[in-house]
């Protein structure tokens, strides 16, 4: 089978039926999905500013992340659902559509930055004194990591101009 | 007068420039909901650290202390880009009951915010790290996060309403 093949039967199956012409549905998942995004990008951007330096600087970086990342990670299996349940009301539309596409090139270059990170950036940051100023690396990766949530939120509220 | 406002709201040059451009209003609706992510961010966390649930060594002082600043920001630039949205077509909210219902839970959760740190100080669980919050307070902060997720739906929602019956469209 293959992916046109599945597309059109996943949008043939009546969950994608339902989700599609429902007048409720769509905005309401819609609304979950604002919901988790705004918390993923609220919580990484707390830890980002911290690791380029500009704020929390009283508090280690170390801790920051393990506080605020079970709050990241639980708003991020919520987008991916609800996110999973827009694309499913209309995937012949968002698998053709050049700005959903980048979307997710932009999430997973993000993913990418965050494996980067926790391998090679974070185990210095563990005996950095509190105050100092981060080290190159790591105000590196929290800018990128900005720099591509900021793209992923743009590149989302564009979807809906460009698909219907 | 609604009316009045909404008509005179749509000649202003302001108006045409943002309708004209087909940049303005995603790109206004980009830095829209960035800001309600700095904001949504800070008021998760310090209602969180309220609840005892992240941040329990820091005081809730020191929490407000970080995170009001980029709240206070958020909110002026959430005001300027709603307003220019709302400038760029203005029946497309001023006469939808749902903006009416955000506008109200925003004041809602206004004065729930100020009661909630105003009872916290007079609770004596302000400034300490590992105080937790008593029970009516912690109730109070978890109403007034789900306000704030409504005012959240509320907004997503004003798009896909329609004007309140006899409205101009």
């Amino acid at each position: 089978m293959d992916i046109s093949s599945l597309i059109n039967a996943l949008q043939a199956t009546p969950l994608s039926e339902a989700i599609r012409e429902s007048d409720w549905l769509f905005p309401a998942i819609e609304s979950a999905h604002v919901i988790a995004i705004v918390l993923v990008v609220g919580s990484i951007t707390v830890v980002d500013l911290r690791l380029v330096g500009v704020a929390s600087r009283n508090r280690s970086a170390e801790e920051l992340i393990t506080e605020l990342l079970p709050i990241t990670w639980t708003a991020f299996a919520v987008a991916v659902i609800a996110g999973s349940l827009l694309v499913i009301g209309k995937p012949q539309t968002y698998s053709q559509s050049p700005v959903f596409l980048s979307k997710m090139g932009l999430i997973l270059l993000a993913g990418l930055n965050m494996v980067v990170f926790h391998r090679f950036v974070q185990p210095r940051l563990r005996h950095a004194p509190l105050g100092a100023a981060p080290p190159v690396a790591a105000r590196a990766s929290g800018l990128v990591s900005l720099a591509l949530w900021i793209g992923v939120v743009a590149l989302g509220r564009l979807i809906g101009f460009t698909t219907n | 007068m609604l009316e009045q406002f909404a008509a005179w709201l749509g000649k202003t040059p302001l108006s045409a420039f943002v309708a004209d451009q087909g940049w303005a209003v995603p790109a206004i609706q980009t830095i829209h909901i960035l800001a309600i992510s700095v904001l949504m961010g800070s008021v998760a966390i310090v209602n969180l650290r309220i609840l005892g649930l992240v941040e329990r060594n820091q005081s809730i002082r020191a929490l407000a202390v970080r995170f009001v600043p980029p709240s206070v920001v958020a909110i002026a630039v959430l005001a300027l880009t709603g307003f220019l949205l709302i400038a760029s077509e203005p029946n497309r909210a001023i006469f939808r009951y749902v903006f009416w219902a955000k506008m109200s839970l925003l004041l809602i959760v206004v004065g729930l915010t100020g009661r909630l740190l105003a009872g916290l100080r007079r609770a004596g669980v302000y400034d300490q790290a590992q105080a937790r919050a008593p029970i009516g307070l912690r109730m109070v902060s978890v109403i007034s996060l789900l306000v704030w997720l409504g005012v959240i739906v509320t907004g997503r929602w004003i798009g896909y309403s329609e004007g309140w019956p006899g409205s101009p469209s």
